[in-house]
């Protein structure tokens, strides 16, 4: 996972991460702004502070929602009465919830990184991919949630 | 006649940005205590795990720098995500491991026919 998306390939050949650019300057800090390089690389500067704080908001809002899917999980798990005729149907209602919370915790961070980088580049920021996954998990999840109320039902009938 | 604004926006003090980043904070700490007591009804010691590790985070958002400072590195970032894939995994663990909830639906459990859910008319 690079920070240069489809639509940062408009400059010149980037480096693969901020990495290969701190190693052929080992000497300038990378809050610096670079001088005039001689040849095409990637500058990094400092980001205009309010733009950094933006992005750490936005992992922090992740970082609830991922808790708040966790805690739904845990409370379908451990709270619900068992749906009759399906035992196994808070497990799998609550189990999937929590892994997600894990994900997105995990996904967040890598995104704020890539965020940060691209902003330290002055390069568009780079597509998430996490409000994709969180719109077809919880379709899914309310499918699946229909499904053993259904069949709970009918067992019940 | 209102003041024009800034020619320089990037010249301006960043104070509201950070003040609605530390609400942010507090919400996610907030937020914490909330799993944490969640989890408290199950399983007590992983209630208190979470708690305290939302209590260590409202600390080290106190201690470390911000990332907007310029040299600052993001460990409080990293640590906030793998405390919460620490709770996931503690949820997991009470989830998988826990005594859940027995009993026909519509019907109280044992421990709220006890009286520790709801009092005694």
């Amino acid at each position: 996972m690079t920070g240069a998306g489809p639509e940062a390939g408009a400059g010149p050949q980037l480096p693969a991460g901020p990495q290969a650019s701190a190693a052929r300057e080992p000497a300038r800090p990378a809050t610096q702004p670079a001088a005039a390089p001689a040849g095409p690389q990637v500058t990094e500067t400092e980001p205009d502070a309010r733009f950094t704080f933006a992005n750490e908001r936005t992992f922090l809002a992740w970082t609830r929602t991922a808790l708040a899917f966790i805690a739904a999980g845990l409370a379908i798990v451990q709270l619900l009465p068992p749906f009759p005729g399906v035992p196994w149907g808070r497990h799998v209602l609550g189990i999937p919830l929590i892994v997600l919370g894990a994900v997105i915790a995990g996904v967040g961070y890598l995104q704020w990184t890539r965020n940060q980088r691209a902003l330290r580049r002055g390069e568009p920021l780079p597509r998430s991919l996490l409000p994709r996954v969180l719109a077809v998990t919880t379709t899914a999840m309310a499918l699946v949630a229909a499904v053993i109320l259904l069949i709970s039902a009918l067992v019940d009938h | 006649m209102p003041a024009a604004p800034p020619r320089d926006l990037e010249g301006l003090p960043p104070g509201l940005a950070r003040e609605r980043t530390s609400l942010a904070w507090s919400r996610t700490v907030i937020a914490f205590a909330a799993v944490g007591g969640a989890i408290l009804k199950t399983s007590i010691t992983a209630g208190v795990i979470v708690i305290a590790l939302g209590v260590l985070i409202w600390g080290l958002v106190r201690i470390l720098p911000d990332p907007a400072r310029p040299g600052a590195s993001p460990v409080r970032l990293l640590v906030v995500a793998l405390a919460v894939t620490g709770v996931a995994l503690a949820a997991l663990g009470v989830a998988v491991f826990g005594h859940a909830r027995t009993g026909p639906p519509h019907a109280p459990s044992p421990a709220a026919h006890a009286g520790h859910f709801h009092a005694r008319p």
